[in-house]
């Protein structure tokens, strides 16, 4: 796994898998949809595995002395690395952004707290549930892949913001940056990150299975 | 010892169909792999090496089922698809470092050897190589790390014919040892003419012949006449009879070339074999 992860970096890599992290900084406009800075790590991943069906990435790694599902393994390892590295590096400037902010709040949606998140590894796990079996499945149809996880992603973004805006309840609940919420809003961290291992391990298991069986 | 053994692959397509193929390898020998555009050559060795997944078949790699131990199976194997057609953008030493991170045995001396030997520069990236040296890049990675059995395909095609008869050359100074050996295929049968021990050669996804190069050369004659001897000879032991202005051409058994009394009688090249064969359905 060691060697296939290097092989990942020294050869698969995209420039925007570096260059996307930059966007962390989109966590200190004062007025945004923070949803945004993460949306394009997606947008990095489908570049990745683009790239990787044109310059026949799949077909090298699977002539190496690896199993097939080790290939997919390393390339879910790979995309957890990429989005764990976008949250973490995201972290420090939402808590800049909470002391720093004119407005003393985010009226274009909801705060870069705890519970957002939670809710932004709801959203990786919904969108690598998504694409990795429908790229596996072929191992070529990216473009797919990358249509109905982008959508799928797209609409969870609407309906999280949606009610955190429009049910007061959840509004107060979530849309805080009050240090005393931070503590109460660990459980959506803690379920937006068990939702993530869940569902990644589940999409990185079937996606296995449908690669065993395409034809390269 | 058998390094590979073939039994009983079936793959189905749509169009296509690889029916039962079986052959295997002992250590020590080059074989050749022939068969015409489509004939299944690359789905065979791609099934091998579970790049493509059979319907039915075992593959055997130094006796060890391929199946459960793809991994030790392929550290034992080295492999060339044509010509180094992936990362285009990237420098050969760069996916030569990838590469080596693979094999416990990487031979670095052995690799640089083979760079000067097929005059590669590995600072170049893959998109600056011509077709030949995508060749030979392809064939330095796959012949570095001491592998036992080469599985090659078409790895003659583009190189120029003294780069050809190197790697012929080549190929017989590996199998010497007696350890290795080499699954090739190729069209270009005159390098099989020279280095090859045995044939297997395959016809609309099934094995039509697999022994040794000299037996299977010897089992067919090449025999040519004019169209009035053709007229009278019986046509069933006529293999892939060609007919033109000047009189006729065929392939026959050997055993069966003296019902032509009067006809031209030769060798036939492992070409001509192809050829005629391939005629006959």
């Amino acid at each position: 796994m060691k060697n296939l992860l290097y092989k990942e970096f020294k050869l698969a890599k995209h420039p925007t898998m570096f260059l996307f992290l930059a966007f962390a900084l989109m966590l200190l406009i004062p007025s945004y949809p923070y949803y945004v800075a993460f949306i394009y790590t997606c947008l990095a991943v489908f570049f990745v595995f683009l790239t990787g069906r044109e310059t026949k990435d799949v077909v090298f790694t699977a002539l190496l002395p690896v199993a097939k599902g080790d290939i997919v393994r390393a390339r879910c390892v790979l995309v957890v690395l990429m989005e764990l590295a976008q949250v973490l590096i995201s972290v420090p400037f939402a808590i800049l952004s909470v002391r720093i902010n004119p407005n003393g709040c985010n009226p274009a949606g909801i705060e870069a707290n705890v519970a957002f998140f939670g809710l932004v590894l709801g959203m990786y796990a919904l969108f690598n549930l998504l694409f990795f079996p429908i790229f596996y499945r072929t191992a070529y149809n990216a473009g797919r892949a990358l249509l109905i996880s982008g959508l799928a992603v797209m609409l969870y973004i609407v309906v999280a913001e949606g009610l955190v805006l429009a049910v007061p309840l959840i509004n107060a609940y979530l849309d805080t940056t009050a240090a005393s919420a931070q503590l109460r809003q660990l459980p959506v961290l803690a379920a937006g990150g068990g939702l993530y291992v869940l569902a990644t391990w589940a999409a990185c298991r079937k996606s296995v299975r449908l690669f065993e069986k395409v034809d390269l | 010892m058998e390094l590979l053994s073939v039994n009983g692959l079936c793959k189905h397509y749509d169009s296509f169909a690889l029916r039962n193929v079986s052959f295997s390898l002992e250590e020590g020998y080059i074989m050749g792999f022939i068969g015409r555009n489509g004939a299944g050559k690359t789905t065979t060795l791609k099934s091998i090496l579970n790049l493509v997944h059979p319907d039915a078949g075992e593959i055997r790699i130094l006796g060890q089922p391929f199946a459960g131990n793809e991994t030790a199976c392929k550290q034992n194997l080295g492999v060339a698809f044509g010509g180094a057609d992936y990362y285009p953008k990237r420098r050969l030493r760069d996916i030569a470092a990838v590469t080596r991170r693979f094999y416990p045995k990487w031979d670095d001396q052995a690799y640089l050897d083979y760079l000067k030997r097929f005059e590669l520069d590995d600072a170049k990236r893959v998109e600056q190589l011509s077709a030949g040296m995508k060749v030979k890049f392809s064939l330095a990675l796959a012949l570095s790390h001491d592998a036992r059995l080469l599985l090659l395909d078409e790895p003659t095609s583009g190189l120029d014919p003294i780069s050809r008869d190197d790697l012929v050359e080549l190929f017989q100074s590996l199998i010497e040892t007696g350890e290795r050996s080499i699954l090739f295929s190729t069209h270009i049968t005159s390098d099989l003419e020279k280095c090859a021990d045995y044939i297997t050669y395959i016809r609309d996804g099934q094995i039509l012949a697999s022994q040794e190069k000299d037996s299977l050369l010897e089992e067919y004659r090449l025999v040519k006449g004019p169209l009035a001897l053709l007229a009278q000879a019986d046509k069933t032991c006529l293999i892939g009879t060609k007919e033109h202005s000047f009189g006729f051409s065929a392939l026959a058994k050997t055993a069966d070339t003296a019902r032509f009394p009067g006809a031209e009688i030769s060798h036939a090249t492992l070409e001509e074999l192809m050829i005629y064969l391939d005629k006959e359905e």
